[in-house]
């Protein structure tokens, strides 16, 4: 390509250990989950940190399978055979992260569509206020939001976690952005075409920001799956745990396992990175192109 | 392209069985208290699988347990509710809290108006805290004459307030003392400093032998744990046994920790070198650090962590690399028995306005608590009865343990003042590690002392 | 649109518009009122009332008693300090580090580029409780792997209590965060980096500028869409923080890692005993959201003037 003087290429070997050096860090806790869940109680306990299991044993996986048992799933009063609660936590995780993206991605494009291109009436001030809350805690509504879901009979649900979650409206300042680019000229097209607004929206609009609604998936998945706080405040019985709250709350009883918790934490990250990894391509080209237009 | 189908699959997979997981999260839970007080319980509960076998009864009733010993462990626990549904058909539904963020969960619970119908665990919390604000139903009407003939005193009278009303029913105790590594004190020539036979020793000599360890080791040797408020009863009862102080007045209505003694404790506990103040360790921790053999004294401890320390299954008495435990009184200054902070864990029932889930509540502490059960419900626990016979059974040999019986008749004894009841006790907590946080990091003691005293004081008015 | 005289037609245009932009509305609207909005004024009538958990207790309005008391209280002024810390190291820091990866990585081959973005990405996906715990055991001040490691390097002389330490807490708190937020940004950057125009590129080379030059004055302002996108997410996650808190430190030693956030739940569920405790959360709810509300309509103001 061009000719690169001496310092630039200084430059690059410096940047690739510096980025070798990270990666290894940023490697390092998963590596040490993986090890730790499959040392044996004298690596876990040894005063001395122990770098490799000198012995691979899946003891802690048992002691967690054993920890805590809860019905595999229920429904409507049928309930599962009994299995290590760490599963059904695991289902309960999968089940309000993908449900909360769902339900964010269909309501968030809807409404962004609208803030972006119809000229109602209260448009202005809805999208002034949807920027003020976009980046609220959700600690400031804590008190009024459980009073809220015990009058709705919602609290101890997985709802109770999925609907503050859709109500977030970052989503909708998102959509918002990327519907701005879709050419007027093509909704006028379609207008006068006949098409209801149903159908424009979904045969027009909904191609056109599907980039931003990858972006918005993936952000609100990440988000819900992290999102300790609201699963720590509204669920209270074991059998409605998500993964975070149930390796979380085995942390904070009194025996101290470390190999038991790294063996959830184990359970609670390899299905999402195997995920991940699998589907890294979409992953990053979801949100790649996510990048707002302005 | 190919890949996208296999997603499209996947996502659909993972739809249907969470859908099929999570389909019945929109009912009413069956032990949710319904505020209307027109719909009867059962109704709620015919969908149940277990068949309502005493209609006028509640069939299912929540128990939240903090781990009180062996009460934290879900398969010992299962056995007992399950005896119990067996003879009342009555369904348990167990909830496993943790100390470090239990009382968080109860208290969002009582917040939504969804506490559980019964809790396990101690008077600071069922009678000082949840009792005294009004959520808990008075259980006075539990006691006849016999009961209170066989109750032991030291643990009913804290479960009854000044009013005479009893939140807490009692079924174990034991008193918390703390332990130290035999082996490293062999080795560090610290030994000679512990009476082995009485378990106890002095001050002076407590403070030897933590000069030898650090002289020894070079490393921390004990740590004032002051992370949060997990096993706060240790750094308390090492601070006022130290030179005798006290923690709150005799009448239990304000708190002493501006005592000279407790002064001269908290410095001097900061001045020695083995010790540090470590605002990362709770109680748990401390526990695990100790097991793990880097520290060489645990003060949180009791007849159930010496039974089966760190409750990690490897050996009665031995840390994880079978050093030798001995559990030891506080040091006092005259190497006299310490005053031992004393654990009295029972059962109390939130008040659902639901005489059929009260009501079946009170069934459920009367078979764990008084009747021929008691003996598995204590035993489970691996502490001692609150009682000394339950409906003719005798309780004060149910453990086939010589370690239990000595340490029942060494430290059981010991048991001190029950100033857990102080009114604001919850804040108080917070003020007390906080407090330690801030001597730790170096700030002035009697500074300090005054003003979480302060803040604590006005929560105890 | 509006603008235009109101002949009869526009009228009609004008309802039309408001009817489909309402339809459009609603499903979001629904969950926005119901689920933050209605519950944001509900904190708003707590925070005047001293209103507690406690069924004993009756409820009196106080009017603004609630936030005189706020700003006098030690304990809320430095969590409110620690958050403005929190924020303003971590969105920079982010930012910055993200940017310098993605252009470090973006121009190597496709198994490496994608091997890096992935080794970043994974404290993300990994999920920040499994995370949380993994780091507690190696800040361990005894037995943890930090300690160890840099002891023998010879770097420190003696272990340092991390988390117990109110000078490293927070720091330690900031690096979790920040390993668990620079994913999504450095994937961003890698394929804004990607996406510039490359004719701008070689023109300004053509004209002697030199890499760096080249970099700021034309590839960074391209990428200044993506810049503001991953400011917003990134603010965003900063606010999220309480997991890492409450697992590692539950707001101490001595409050040093004490957030507006953590301290709300605190009053909320662990100062039970302190009178009005639920009116006391919900003032510094109110303090917080004007705060955070001033906060995002600047940063999109600034975002729409670029």
């Amino acid at each position: 390509m061009k000719i690169q003087n001496p310092r630039s290429r200084a430059y690059k070997i410096f940047s690739i250990i510096v980025l070798v050096v990270l990666a290894i860090l940023f490697l390092f806790p998963l590596y040490w989950i993986i090890t730790g869940a499959f040392k044996p109680a004298v690596d876990i306990y040894n005063s001395k940190p122990v770098w490799w299991p000198t012995e691979w044993v899946t003891t802690n996986f048992q002691n967690l399978f054993k920890k805590r048992t809860a019905p595999l799933f229920s429904f409507f009063g049928l309930e599962g055979p009994v299995a290590p609660g760490a599963f059904r936590w695991l289902i309960n995780s999968v089940f309000m992260a993908v449900m909360a993206m769902i339900l964010t991605c269909i309501t968030a494009a809807m409404a962004g569509y609208a803030l972006a291109k119809k000229r109602f009436m209260g448009r202005a001030l809805l999208f002034s206020l949807i920027v003020c809350a976009m980046a609220l805690p959700k600690q400031v509504i804590l008190i009024p939001l459980l009073k809220e879901m015990s009058a709705l009979k919602l609290y101890d649900t997985l709802w109770a976690v999925i609907f503050p979650t859709v109500g977030w409206p970052f989503g909708v300042f998102l959509m918002k952005q990327f519907s701005e680019g879709i050419p007027g000229e093509i909704l006028e097209a379609t207008r006068i075409d006949g098409a209801s607004e149903a159908k424009t929206f979904v045969t027009v609009v909904l191609p056109m920001v599907k980039p931003g609604i990858g972006a918005l998936a993936i952000f609100t998945f990440i988000n819900s799956w992290n999102d300790y706080f609201m699963q720590l405040v509204m669920l209270a019985s074991g059998e409605n745990y998500t993964i975070s709250l149930g390796i979380a709350t085995l942390q904070a009883e009194t025996t101290i396992d470390k190999g038991l918790l790294m063996a959830g934490a184990a359970l609670a990250s390899i299905p999402i990175i195997t995920v991940f990894l699998i589907f890294q391509k979409y992953f990053t080209q979801g949100i790649t192109m996510g990048a707002v237009k302005g | 392209m190919k890949l996208k189908k296999v997603l499209a699959l996947v996502l659909a997979m993972v739809m249907t069985i969470a859908l099929v997981a999570c389909g019945n999260k929109n009912d009413p839970a069956p032990s949710t208290p319904d505020p209307a007080p027109s719909t009867t319980p059962d109704e709620n509960k015919a969908p149940d699988s277990e068949p309502a076998a005493d209609p006028a009864g509640a069939t299912e009733i929540s128990l939240w347990v903090y781990p009180v010993g062996g009460w934290g462990d879900e398969a010992k626990v299962k056995e007992l509710t399950d005896a119990f549904t067996a003879e009342t058909n009555i369904a348990v539904k167990v909830e496993y809290l943790a100390y470090a963020d239990g009382d968080d969960k109860v208290n969002a619970a009582l917040s939504a108006g969804e506490a559980p119908d019964l809790i396990l665990e101690g008077p600071e919390r069922l009678v000082a805290n949840w009792g005294a604000n009004g959520h808990m139903v008075d259980l006075s009407d539990m006691l006849d004459d016999t009961d209170k003939s066989e109750l032991i005193e030291a643990a009913l009278t804290p479960c009854i307030n000044a009013a005479g009303e009893m939140y807490e029913y009692p079924m174990c105790m034991t008193a918390h003392c703390m332990a130290i590594n035999l082996d490293a004190f062999k080795e560090a020539g610290a030994d000679q400093y512990v009476d082995l036979t009485t378990h106890t020793w002095s001050t002076e000599n407590f403070f030897k032998a933590i000069d030898a360890l650090y002289a020894h080791y070079g490393q921390t040797v004990a740590a004032v744990f002051c992370a949060g408020q997990g096993g706060d009863q240790g750094t308390r009862a090492l601070v006022n046994n130290l030179y005798g102080g006290t923690y709150t007045n005799a009448d239990h209505t304000a708190y002493t920790w501006d005592d000279p003694k407790n002064v001269q404790a908290l410095t001097e506990l900061r001045d020695a070198q083995g010790i540090d103040y470590d605002a990362s360790l709770a109680g748990g921790d401390e526990i695990t650090k100790f097991y793990q053999g880097v520290l060489k004294m645990a003060f949180c401890w009791n007849s159930a962590q010496q039974l089966n320390p760190n409750s990690a299954n490897t050996g009665e008495g031995k840390t994880v690399t079978g050093e030798e435990i001995v559990y030891m009184n506080f040091p006092t200054p005259d190497g006299s028995p310490a005053e031992l902070c004393g654990g009295i864990w029972g059962f109390g029932i939130f008040d659902s306005k639901d005489q059929a889930r009260i009501d079946a509540s009170k069934q459920f502490i009367k078979f764990m608590c008084d009747s021929a059960h008691t003996a598995d419900a204590v035993a489970a626990s691996t502490f001692f009865a609150a009682r000394t016979a339950a409906e003719g059974t005798d309780l004060s040999k149910i453990f086939d343990s010589e370690l239990l019986n000595e340490y029942a008749s060494l430290m059981l004894p010991n048991l001190g003042d029950y100033y857990n009841v102080i009114k604001g006790w919850a804040a108080q907590r917070t003020e007390w590690w906080n407090m330690l946080q801030k001597i730790g990091a170096g700030e002035d003691v009697n500074a300090s002392i005054a003003t979480h005293m302060a803040a604590a004081n006005a929560a105890a008015q | 649109m509006a603008k235009q005289p109101q002949s009869k037609m526009s009228r009609a245009l004008q309802r039309r518009e408001n009817v489909a932009g309402y339809l459009f509305m609603l499903p979001s609207l629904i969950f926005f009122l119901g689920f933050v909005v209605i519950p944001m004024f509900i904190c708003i009538g707590y925070s005047m009332t001293d209103a507690t958990m406690h069924q004993k207790t009756a409820t009196n309005f106080i009017f603004f008693e609630n936030f005189i008391t706020l700003f006098q209280d030690e304990v809320f002024l430095k969590g409110l300090w620690n958050t403005f810390i929190i924020v303003i190291v971590s969105v920079p820091a982010v930012c910055a580090f993200s940017l310098w990866v993605s252009s470090a990585i973006y121009k190597l081959n496709g198994p490496l580029l994608s091997a890096f973005r992935c080794i970043f990405y994974l404290p993300v996906v990994t999920g920040s409780v499994a995370v949380t715990v993994v780091w507690k055991w190696m800040y361990d001040n005894y037995t943890g792997i930090l300690n160890s490691a840099l002891t023998n390097m010879g770097i420190l002389e003696k272990g340092i209590n991390w988390l117990g330490d109110p000078k490293t807490a927070l720091w330690c708190i900031i690096l979790i965060l920040f390993t668990t937020s620079v994913g999504q940004p450095i994937v961003l950057y890698v394929s804004a980096l990607g996406n510039v125009d490359q004719t701008l590129v070689e023109a300004a080379q053509v004209d002697g500028a030199t890499d760096l030059q080249v970099f700021w004055k034309v590839k960074w302002a391209q990428m200044m869409p993506t810049t503001l996108y991953i400011l917003v997410i990134t603010t965003i996650n900063s606010f999220q923080c309480f997991a890492l808190i409450q697992l590692l430190t539950q707001g101490g030693p001595n409050h040093a890692t004490d957030t507006v956030m953590y301290y709300i739940y605190y009053t909320a569920f662990k100062l039970t005993e302190q009178a009005g405790h639920f009116g006391y959360a919900n003032a510094m709810g109110v303090v917080l959201a004007i705060f955070i509300g001033l906060l995002s309509a600047l940063q999109f103001k600034l975002a729409k003037e670029k």
